[in-house]
């Protein structure tokens, strides 16, 4: 294993998993001085987990095997694409390999758990949530797969360390392909992560809750399970922003050294949406999601009318 | 106030409702023996029609004034009174009744509850909300209140008129001021005594500070419930300036204590209401400047109409109230027939497009504050000095007291015997909408419902005394 190759697993093991709480808290602790506030530091997220790791769970009434191992499940599956999303294009395979398509799997496997055990309990706000999380969901994973598709078209593959390398430089960007792929993400990344204007993270109103709704009936252990596995979802969708649909260098040195970079400006860019832009009517949020898919669309016939 | 029977009562109020009068309040006095009903003439003078009830049963007017609604079921559950032909009664204050008694029975496929409250997520008044459901779709909205009824009225009374004042101005910390004045009203009409011009002046100013603070406050809440957390913050910074002068102007954030029955003992010189002055005016030109921003905020403006509705028949048949009717294209002001207060000259304004929205209601406030600090700017234009209500009208047993607070018109009625309190009854601009925030929410989606309720901002407390 070169230098490189070594810096680039310990960034992502240590980024991914330990590292990605920052990420959130970055993003509060901006907002707060935005909209002329204190607010609580970037590592507030870490207290939270600390806290609700001390604390023992309470189980609902009526809970079984579903509700039981769906935190383990959610924040499982997203360890392991913690495990295959390479934050650099000489990352070797942590042994899960580096498919996008499988990352897009992972986030659904996910996403299921936690709506099942929604459904499980059958706590009201619980499944409202849950289920506006799926009918958006639909579209999420629409766009989430068509945008990585162009970026997979212009690399000529589906491996992750490689499609980093085949957008790497100036090269990639000389057709608007992987700019209407950028465009398709920038719309996933908001709605993975459960920002305005999909959803808003702040809300303490059950009645306007999307993500936050299944997480309403787990305390302690799985809550602090649930939160670090939201954080780890900002972790991968930016650093796939960063490393293949933002302009990136070819040296994986670079790639590595401005990575921390790229990753506080975009935590700063969604402290700056979320403090401009209001929530949008739920029943809008599949329309963006759809121009995110059509723009990724666009970008496929991009592509298409290039190569021939 | 004339009695009748119940034939006669009947008669008075559908014709004084063919005349053009509007339903104002309803409430039973002397443990339920007599029902008086207020009627609002559109000169301003109010009409009581009272009935004596026979077996504790009163002739209902829930079929000519659908707005009598929840006063008849409050005077049932609170004196006993039977409304003949209100079917349903359903329990407004008593809660100890089972659930099938006070919601609308919903039948169909996929139909379902979601309840919310009476505790909430977060600092918001004790209510609770049973929304019937098809998906994210709201069929109806079945709200219970009451949780903050302390029988403020019934323990006001034995008291002098000026310890009532007390009670009352507590019923709420938002509509204080109004809430005082109207008692303050009722108290100076049943006593004879007449308004100077200088107690005027001083009642108008405190009346419109508070609507000042409370229409920034109002504003902020809708941003906030949109997430649109720039002009949440922009206008909640506004609304402490405002509570900020209240208190440099009167000792209280709030204003509480600052009516009292038969006079006024605000007292500010001339550096002080030259002070107010530059801190009103400056709080209205960062609030243009900020509603002006708002205007070009896409993704607010975008939440805004078509939701939440209220449409001039809905206004007329629930007798909706304020700002909420202003906003629906229905011209209704108690401040342009108030001769007890300096209103001279006053005209409501209405929004460009009045549909009754959630944008027409935050518009509507928009043009309230603006006014607002127009009325209230002159008012700050000397010192103002203590003064005293003069004798010189008619005393009766029975005064009334009519005032538009930050969330509509708000009646007080007072009976008494000699200084003594006999009955007292608060009926709010809160109390007069809730019926339509509940009404408003129909057919819309869940997830809107939070921002419909903020466009009305009503009280809780108020309502529930």
């Amino acid at each position: 294993m070169s230098g490189t190759a070594a810096v680039a697993t310990a960034a992502q093991l240590v980024g991914g998993i330990a590292l990605a709480p920052l990420l959130p808290g970055l993003v509060q602790h901006w907002k707060a001085r935005l909209q002329g506030r204190r607010g609580p530091t970037p590592l507030q997220p870490y207290r939270e987990l600390r806290r609700l790791w001390g604390k023992s769970a309470v189980d609902v009434e009526g809970a079984g095997i579903v509700y039981r191992l769906a935190p383990s499940v959610a924040a499982g599956s997203i360890a392991v694409a913690v495990l295959l999303v390479p934050v650099a294009s000489d990352a070797p395979d942590l042994g899960v390999g580096h498919d996008a398509l499988v990352l897009a799997g992972l986030l659904a496997l996910s996403r299921f758990a936690v709506a099942a055990s929604s459904w499980e309990v059958a706590n009201g706000f619980a499944l409202m949530g849950a289920s506006r999380d799926m009918t958006i969901a639909v579209f999420v994973e629409a766009a989430l797969v068509l945008a990585l598709a162009v970026a997979a078209l212009v690399a000529g593959t589906t491996d992750l360390v490689q499609m980093i390398a085949g957008t790497a430089g100036s090269a990639a960007w000389s057709g608007p392909a992987l700019a209407l792929g950028a465009l398709a993400f920038t719309l996933v990344v908001v709605a993975e992560t459960g920002r305005q204007p999909v959803d808003n993270p702040d809300t303490h109103l059950e009645l306007t809750m999307i993500h936050e709704g299944p997480l309403l009936e787990y305390a302690g252990r799985d809550l602090a399970q649930l939160q670090w596995a939201a954080a780890a979802r900002h972790w991968l969708v930016l650093v796939l922003a960063a490393q293949v649909f933002l302009p990136h260098a070819a040296d994986p040195r670079v790639q590595l050294a401005l990575l921390p970079v790229v990753l506080v400006v975009l935590c700063g860019a969604l402290a700056l949406t979320e403090t401009l832009v209001a929530k949008m009517r739920i029943l809008l949020a599949p329309r963006l999601l759809g121009i995110a898919a059509l723009a990724a669309l666009l970008g496929i016939v991009a592509w298409l009318v290039e190569a021939t | 106030m004339t009695l009748h029977d119940a034939r006669g009562y009947r008669d008075a109020v559908e014709s004084a409702l063919a005349d053009g009068c509007r339903f104002a309040g309803l409430h039973a006095s002397a443990g339920g023996a007599v029902v008086h009903a207020a009627l609002l003439d559109p000169d301003g003078t109010m009409r009581l029609e009272s009935v004596r009830t026979e077996e504790s049963t009163a002739p209902t007017l829930v079929d000519v004034a659908p707005a009598a609604n929840w006063d008849e079921r409050e005077a049932h559950d609170l004196y006993g009174v039977r409304f003949d032909g209100h079917e349903p009664l359903r329990p407004l204050v008593d809660h100890d009744l089972a659930l099938s008694h006070w919601t609308v029975p919903m039948r169909g496929d996929d139909a379902y509850q979601v309840v919310v409250g009476p505790i909430h997520a977060g600092v918001i008044e004790s209510g609770h909300f049973r929304f019937h459901v098809v998906g994210d779709r709201i069929l109806h909205l079945d709200a219970r209140l009451f949780y903050k009824h302390r029988g403020l009225e019934r323990a006001a009374e034995g008291h002098t008129l000026a310890e009532g004042a007390r009670y009352v101005g507590r019923a709420c910390a938002a509509c204080s001021v109004a809430n005082g004045l109207a008692y303050a009203h009722a108290c100076e009409e049943s006593l004879g005594l007449e308004s100077p011009s200088e107690l005027a002046r001083a009642r108008t100013l405190l009346l419109e500070l508070e609507r000042v603070w409370s229409h920034l406050n109002d504003i902020a809440a809708v941003c906030a419930g949109v997430g649109l957390a720039a002009g949440n913050n922009l206008f909640a910074a506004l609304t402490e300036r405002a509570r900020r002068l209240n208190a440099d102007l009167t000792g209280h954030r709030f204003l509480f204590g600052g009516v009292a029955v038969g006079g006024s003992s605000l007292d500010l010189d001339a550096h002080a209401v030259g002070d107010a002055r530059e801190e009103l005016e400056a709080i209205g030109r960062e609030a243009a400047r900020g509603w002006r921003e708002l205007q070009f905020s896409a993704s607010f403006q975008d939440r805004l109409p078509n939701i939440g509705v209220v449409s001039r028949d809905d206004v007329d048949r629930l007798g909706t109230v304020g700002p909420s009717a202003r906003a629906a294209g229905v011209a209704i002001d108690v401040r342009s027939v108030s001769p007890l207060l300096d209103y001279a000259g006053f005209e409501c304004r209405l929004p460009d497009r009045p549909d009754g929205d959630v944008r027409a209601r935050l518009e509507q406030r928009a043009l309230e504050l603006e006014q607002s600090i127009e009325v209230a700017l002159p008012l700050l234009d000397g010192p103002v000095r203590p003064v005293a209500a003069a004798p010189g009208a008619a005393e009766s047993t029975i005064g009334v007291g009519l005032v538009e607070s930050a969330r509509g018109a708000t009646l007080c009625v007072v009976e008494r015997d000699a200084d003594r309190l006999r009955r007292v009854r608060l009926r709010t601009g809160s109390y007069a909408n809730w019926p339509s925030v509940a009404y408003a929410a129909t057919d819309n989606l869940l997830p809107d419902f939070p921002l419909i309720n903020k466009s009305f901002e009503l009280c809780y407390a108020c309502a529930d005394r």
